[in-house]
């Protein structure tokens, strides 16, 4: 039985059930008190059984007057400590409920808190990864920028002892055909003689044909490597194009590349020629090793209206299954045997052309081929 | 809070006698058993534990019939001092028409009475009380012992309160109690006054009030 405050002064069913006032009755009668009854509720001849200056129940008997007021007292001594009990329960009672709202609460807001530091900690880990993506790709970066600027040394230092030697050859060589024509006059005409200056002059075209070539290989190094120019600069994009897949050619100069050139008319853009020329060759040598004897390759650029420019580099080649696909663009990501690529070349491409504040997108079907696309902005 | 019962004719008056731990707050309410008869008197109910201290509260209900049939009732509550019994003090603190606060004069009990004391105004808070507005008297007591703060320094280090002046008591020897506690029936009788007319309604001056309830007997 709960009262609204454990102070409230308690009913006689608050302090005794039914059966415990039965009890109680039958033990007065015992004493002598016939008919005994304890009741809330006063009747004729009752007397008040007292608890805390209140009058908690009502005694009556059959036997006298004096008994009965003795035995009310006795119940009254009883209800005292009943109500003792009665009184402690409750308010252990009030204080445990009070205590386990108060700990509810408590537990609520530290699960709040938790909850909040748990964001906080989330929020955390995805800064710590931002900052790792951020660094990792700084590092890529100064990486390779050590590594172009290397090979832009390299081929500059080359270009300049290159092509030096390969002018005086070509003069050389020149000066060696008309030195031919005069010893043609005086030598004797006989057939044997004229297949020997034939053959001679065949011999000394094919070395001029030769020296232009490695004429023609140091000027696109050149360009590749920009080493002529700063590093942002207004680039004309053919031209970085053309001079990527001459490279590539000759790089891959033990088999006959098919490159379908579609170049269109392009406007100017700001760039870094060494970067793009990078971009555009990783591209180009992803689809020569896609490719067998069989297979082409296809570079087309355009450009529209507002003078965004597109470049486009398709191949009919192996291309690529749909797992590695989601990882193409990861660094050190290869599907070639250990050794033979680092695992960075459309990581590069993808970063220069972010730099650019362009795109790229690649598409491919396994046995079908591969189609690399690069969306790069019109300058201001 | 006061609680008036109109179909008996009844008001519920609760005081409770608040302080540290071992200030003597059940020593008080059992010389109050002893000294006091007023003109309606129940049984002390003690529920000490072990060692002799308060687990739950003490109570000891007194009470008063008004001219017109008024049946007023105090009932007086201790709570238990001990730091860890704070839900149990709250519980016999809420609903509190009044408040003894019983503190220890021994020097070394200071700290202990400023905690007990800021510990009374936190609860007084929680149960939805106002300290300033309620019927407060401060009593120092153990003035028996060896080692005690000066009346005067005491006096004078609560003077700017509006609980000053202090009583002083030695509960034990029943010195200073009853006093105590018809300093606290004068200051419910102000606030009684005021909510129940007991004077005008119920035929209760303030005389009578506080005399019936702290009449004396003969001590034995």
């Amino acid at each position: 039985m709960t009262m609204r405050h454990f102070e409230d002064d308690p009913t006689l069913t608050d302090l005794l059930d039914p059966g415990q006032i039965a009890r109680l009755e039958a033990s007065l009668a015992g004493l002598g008190l016939t008919q005994a009854r304890l009741a809330a509720e006063r009747s004729d001849g009752a007397l008040p059984v007292e608890f805390n200056l209140e009058t908690v129940a009502w005694l009556s008997a059959n036997a006298n007057r004096n008994l009965v007021e003795k035995a009310a007292e006795l119940v009254s001594f009883v209800l005292f400590f009943v109500a003792k009990y009665r009184l402690a329960a409750n308010l252990h009672h009030d204080t445990t409920e009070a205590s386990y709202a108060e700990l509810q609460r408590k537990h609520e807001a530290l699960q709040e808190s938790e909850a909040r530091y748990r964001d906080l900690s989330d929020q955390l880990q995805e800064q710590v990864r931002e900052q790792v993506d951020t660094i990792q790709k700084a590092q890529q970066e100064l990486y390779e920028s050590a590594k172009t600027r290397s090979v832009g040394q390299l081929a500059a230092g080359i270009a300049h002892e290159i092509n030096n030697p390969v002018g005086f050859i070509q003069s050389n060589l020149k000066v060696a055909g008309d030195y031919l024509d005069d010893l043609e006059e005086k030598l004797p005409q006989d057939e044997a003689t004229r297949e020997l200056l034939a053959d001679f002059r065949d011999l000394l075209s094919e070395s001029l044909d030769g020296s232009r070539r490695i004429a023609t290989i140091v000027s696109d190094l050149k360009t590749f490597s920009s080493i002529d120019h700063a590093e942002y600069t207004h680039c004309n994009i053919n031209d970085l194009v053309r001079a990527a897949i001459h490279l590539l050619k000759t790089c891959h100069s033990d088999r006959q590349l098919t490159i379908d050139e579609r170049l269109g008319e392009l406007p100017e853009i700001p760039g870094n020629p060494a970067r793009l020329s990078e971009a555009f060759y990783n591209i180009l040598d992803n689809a020569a090793r896609a490719i067998d004897d069989e297979g082409r390759i296809i570079v087309k650029t355009a450009t529209d209206n507002s003078g965004n420019i597109a470049i486009v580099v398709q191949d009919n080649g192996c291309g690529i299954s749909p797992d590695e696909r989601e990882q193409v663009f990861d660094p050190f990501f290869t599907s070639r045997p250990v050794g033979s690529g680092t695992g960075l070349g459309l990581t590069v491409a993808q970063d220069t052309v972010r730099a650019h504040k362009g795109l790229i997108k690649l598409e491919s079907r396994e046995g079908t081929g591969t189609r690399v696309t690069l969306l790069l902005p019109r300058g201001n | 809070m006061a609680d008036f019962i109109p179909e008996d004719n009844r008001l519920n008056l609760k005081v409770v006698f608040y302080g540290p731990a071992l200030s003597g707050k059940t020593t008080n309410l059992m010389q109050l058993h002893t000294l006091l008869m007023p003109q309606r008197k129940g049984e002390l109910m003690v529920l000490e534990t072990r060692d002799d201290r308060t687990l739950f509260f003490d109570m000891l209900p007194i009470g008063l019939k008004g001219s017109d049939g008024l049946d007023l009732r105090l009932k007086l509550y201790t709570v238990p001092g001990q730091v860890q019994h704070d839900s149990t003090r709250k519980a016999v603190l809420s609903r509190a028409d009044g408040i003894v606060f019983v503190a220890d004069s021994q020097r070394n009990q200071q700290d202990n009475n400023a905690m007990a004391f800021g510990n009374l105004e936190e609860n007084l808070d929680k149960v939805g009380l106002d300290i300033d507005n309620l019927p407060l008297v401060i009593q120092f007591n153990k003035r028996d012992m060896a080692e005690v703060v000066p009346e005067e320094d005491l006096q004078q280090r609560w003077a700017q309160t509006p609980w000053s002046p202090l009583q002083m008591a030695s509960a034990l020897n029943g010195t200073g109690v009853v006093d105590t506690f018809r300093v606290l029936l004068d200051r419910l009788y102000t606030a009684t006054d005021q909510e129940f007319q007991l004077a005008d309604r119920h035929g209760i001056d303030r005389q009578t009030f506080v005399d019936r309830l702290s009449a004396e007997g003969d001590g034995s």
